[in-house]
């Protein structure tokens, strides 16, 4: 690494001497001794693990689960916002505080609440029973979890997009004569619209790898409700370490694309707000 | 905002309802539950819960993992915000990326990659034998992976505000001839101050509550390498649903206590932001 | 030459900032160095103060190669654009903290920010922070803190750009008045022509990274030796053609003819004016009025020009037929500017 041009601000070797040593021996290392790992196995093998109906349908689970959440935290999550920034209430800073509880609460703590709540003899789960839908235990019960998990990440990427959006748009909208209906399909929903792809992606994201609040909602019985983290985790409990690898490797890379799409939508969705000033 | 039609003025309400129904059955149910769970069988229980002799070391373990935790990327999110923002050098997007990798890796993979490094498995294990180091299923290794899951958290709220601001401050001092420390130490760190404690608190936040990663590093050790978020899944999977959730109570004040403190930083920054030019 | 510059180039990647940038300074000169943006002015006062490195090419202050000299150790004052002050401290600790930084016994530093204080006039705000201060105030205490150090060499990049236009006005005499006292020498930067003429004893301009010429701002002005800085300066009226306006000499290869306002005179068909004979009939096609004066667009001979009439003399209207002589034009060949006179000028006129 060399720099193209020297600078007066002095610390350079330092700075950028700590911060490839500490990425080197958290990051870099650990990360590549996965791809080490699974490089002494061959090919075959790596289909032959990854192919097991039980880890393709784990596959299947998480990523069902993961999109619909993220579909409904990516519609709440519009309407929370919408509700934070364009209208006052008795309570909205309090609301606006709790949003952000996801990110605070250890996941394992929500998890447990989560199922207590669901659960047959619980509060919802109580309710639900006489209708005879099971929460816990059940696909249903992960998305749960997931939306739970999953909520703050849409809310906190549309709140600032709308919030910049010039309130003279709607107006001269307005008074042009544009019924409201109008004037929100056709000049603010396209405005949300990227900012609402990051925040589903960066959820999505974040609820592919989510273990914490599933494993205990989830229940983890094979084909039905193991999602792909949790298969890694008995993998590693019988210490099948080549297999738990493989998987988390082939996560690992629908993670990083995950990733690359949420960065390409950004990109764009900065521009509009830079845009604007 | 123009005058408000009755028709608007419901779907206001309409989005208002549906969204305190939200929060009040997704976030604050949970958070209740875990308070009244955590009391169901009287005080005395739950005292007897919270200072029984593992949760007291579980506490201990889990403090000791996020204050290094903190520490660490303190001084990584230091050095990487004043590397990546004050120079230009080749490499420094990769760099950048790199940095955020960490958040988008399932925290059971986060754990196994630590596994795989200095588990059995690896090439250096005899090495740490030798040299009789325990990092996996022991301390270091929980601290190890709190720190990875927690990577980005403060050189990402450091580097955009370093970024929006530029160099011009930190170039005039080094001209008349100030050095790397005092220029940080008097210019840029009053610049910083909110940014970094908010970063420190997400970092705190989300190291006290990670469970993924350091389930699979940790080995379950009772009274060793449990952390609280660890021993209250024990509870809970031994059925002993009160002490789990009066462990849990612990972490659900210190979960208020971190929004508390991120509103006030959020709030004292934003009003330090506007006195500026 | 008290600050000198020998064949600097610099590139950043494919862009050419300098290009075999050679001048001089004599001490104790305010220099102005002009030009539009981009074309390479603030990176050469920042290689000056050693913000940037030259590819090659020395630079010689007091007779000493300082290219591998650390930009903290050339004895220069910056000001820079954005005047950098330190937001989280007081005017007093901004200007003091070059003093604190060569270890100045607390004393000194007092006595000396005090003196500069009074010099930049804001005795009584020492303890304001700058986000407390006007732009002007800003300004000064960048001014302050750059001198504070006792520099050889002043650098202020694009000082007045962050000022609106009625207090910047104040500071131009402010600024030149405040360094022909302190004999600094002294170098700034600045894209407004006005800027330049008014406070710098002498104007370098710049142009795509080379210099296009140096002088005095009245000969700069007046006779442009490049097809750039004839365009540059005043409000110019270009066209490609002259050949309609008789009495100018022909120029060879002649591309662009350059008319300032000032080398137009438009007088109503009924003034009186001396040289009517070979004026040349024009119609106002706009009348606008500025700040100090009337001013005109005419069409004449298929091009329209600018002009100025005062507020004294007798207004013309819109579509107005006009007498229109002009008594000079800049005329273009490659790089090179020729001005050229009206031959009328020239020849005796019999005053009617």
């Amino acid at each position: 690494m060399k720099r193209t041009n020297r600078s007066v601000i002095p610390g350079f070797g330092l700075t950028t001497g700590i911060t490839l040593a500490i990425l080197s021996i958290v990051v870099l290392i650990p990360l590549a001794s996965l791809v080490v790992f699974t490089a002494h196995m061959s090919l075959d093998e790596i289909v032959a693990t990854i192919t097991r109906d039980r880890v393709l349908s784990s596959f299947r689970v998480s990523f069902v689960t993961a999109f619909v959440a993220s579909l409904i935290n990516a519609v709440m999550g519009v309407v929370l916002a919408w509700v934070l920034v364009k209208y006052s209430f008795p309570l909205k800073r309090l609301i606006d505080g709790m949003i952000e509880l996801p990110f605070a609460l250890p996941t394992a703590v929500a998890g447990i609440a989560l199922t207590t709540l669901t659960a047959d003899t619980g509060l919802v789960g109580g309710f639900f029973a006489k209708f005879g839908v099971k929460i816990a235990f059940t696909q249903a019960g992960i998305t749960v979890a997931l939306v739970f998990i999953g909520i703050p990440f849409v809310v906190r990427a549309v709140q600032p997009v709308l919030e910049k959006l010039d309130p003279a748009y709607e107006e001269a909208a307005g008074v042009l004569g544009a019924s409201r209906s109008r004037i929100f399909w056709k000049i603010v929903f396209p405005e949300i619209v990227p900012a609402a792809l990051t925040g589903f992606g960066l959820a999505f994201g974040r609820c592919l790898g989510e273990y914490g609040s599933v494993v205990f909602i989830a229940g983890n019985k094979p084909f039905e409700t193991e999602i792909v983290p949790l298969i890694i985790m008995s993998e590693l409990q019988e210490y099948d370490y080549a297999s738990a690898t493989t998987i988390a490797l082939v996560m690992l890379v629908a993670s990083f694309v995950t990733l690359f799409l949420v960065n390409l939508i950004q990109t764009r969705n900065t521009r509009i707000l830079k845009g604007g000033a | 905002m123009y005058k408000e039609t009755k028709s608007s003025k419901a779907v206001k309400w309409f989005l208002i309802g549906v969204s305190v129904l939200f929060v009040v059955l997704m976030l604050l149910l949970p958070l209740i539950t875990v308070i009244t769970e955590a009391f169901k069988q009287g005080f005395a229980v739950y005292e007897k819960a919270v200072t029984d002799n593992y949760t007291v070391k579980a506490f201990w373990l889990t403090l000791e993992a996020t204050a290094l935790a903190v520490v660490i990327n303190t001084v990584f999110g230091l050095s990487a915000a004043w590397s990546l923002t004050k120079f230009h050098f080749r490499g420094k997007k990769i760099l950048t990326t790199l940095i955020d990798l960490p958040v988008t890796v399932s925290p059971i993979i986060a754990g196994l990659i630590f596994l795989l490094t200095f588990g059995r498995q690896s090439p250096i294990f005899p090495l740490l034998q030798d040299w009789d180091v325990k990092i996996v299923f022991a301390v270091p290794g929980i601290v190890l992976a709190t720190i990875f899951v927690t990577f980005p958290f403060i050189s990402r709220e450091l580097i955009p505000v370093l970024e929006a601001r530029g160099n011009d401050e930190e170039e005039a001092a080094a001209l008349m001839g100030a050095k790397g420390f005092t220029i940080f130490r008097k210019i840029t760190f009053p610049h910083i101050k909110w940014a970094f404690l908010y970063g420190v608190v997400l970092c705190a936040a989300r190291a006290m509550g990670e469970f993924g990663a350091v389930s699979v590093i940790s080995g379950h050790l009772r009274g060793k390498t449990n952390t609280l978020p660890l021993h209250v899944e024990i509870l809970f999977n031994e059925f002993q649903y009160v002490p789990a959730f009066a462990v849990a109570s612990i972490l659900v004040l210190l979960a208020i206590f971190i929004l508390i403190a991120r509103s006030l930083i959020e709030y004292n920054g934003k009003k330090k932001n506007k006195v500026e030019p | 030459m008290y600050v000198e510059l020998k064949n600097i180039n610099k590139h950043f990647g494919n862009f050419k900032a300098s290009d075999n940038v050679s001048f001089g300074i004599e001490k104790g000169k305010l220099i102005g160095l002009l030009g539009p943006s981009g074309s390479g002015k603030t990176t050469i006062l920042r290689m000056i103060a050693g913000l940037e490195t030259p590819d090659n090419g020395d630079i010689i202050i007091d007779g000493k190669v300082i290219n591998n000299v650390p930009a903290s150790k050339r004895g220069i004052g910056f000001v820079f654009q954005s005047y950098a002050l330190f937001r989280y401290m007081t005017v007093f600790e901004n200007i003091a903290f070059g003093l604190r930084v060569l270890k100045k016994s607390d004393s000194e530093i007092k006595d000396r920010v005090a003196e500069l204080v009074k010099l930049i006039g804001l005795d009584g705000l020492e303890n304001r922070y700058p986000s407390q201060l006007s732009g002007g105030q800003r300004q000064r205490v960048a001014f302050a803190r750059a001198l504070a150090p006792n520099p050889q060499l002043l650098l202020l990049d694009e000082p007045f750009a962050a000022i609106d236009a009625k207090v910047r006005q104040e500071l131009r005499h402010w600024l030149k008045e405040m360094i022909a006292k302190l004999g600094v020498t002294s170098i700034f930067v600045t894209h407004d022509q006005d800027e330049a003429i008014e406070v710098a004893d002498e104007i370098i301009i710049m142009n795509k990274g080379r210099i296009d010429q140096i002088g005095k701002p009245l000969d700069v002005y007046s006779t442009p030796k490049t097809a750039f800085v004839a365009s540059f300066f005043g409000q110019p009226s270009i066209f490609k053609d002259y050949s309609k306006f008789r009495r100018f000499d022909a120029v060879e290869g002649a591309e662009q003819t350059i008319v300032r306002p000032e080398f137009v005179k438009v007088t109503k068909k009924t003034e009186v004016q001396k040289f009517k004979n070979s004026a040349e009939e024009g119609v106002v096609t706009d009348v606008a009025f500025r700040g100090s004066g009337i001013e005109l667009s005419v069409l004449v001979n298929g091009v329209t020009l600018t002009a100025r009439r005062g507020f004294d003399e007798p207004s013309v209207s819109v579509g107005e037929k006009v007498d229109v002589f002009i008594y000079r034009i800049f005329v273009t060949a490659g790089d090179n500017a020729y001005l050229l006179e009206n031959k009328s000028l020239r020849e005796p006129v019999v005053v009617i």
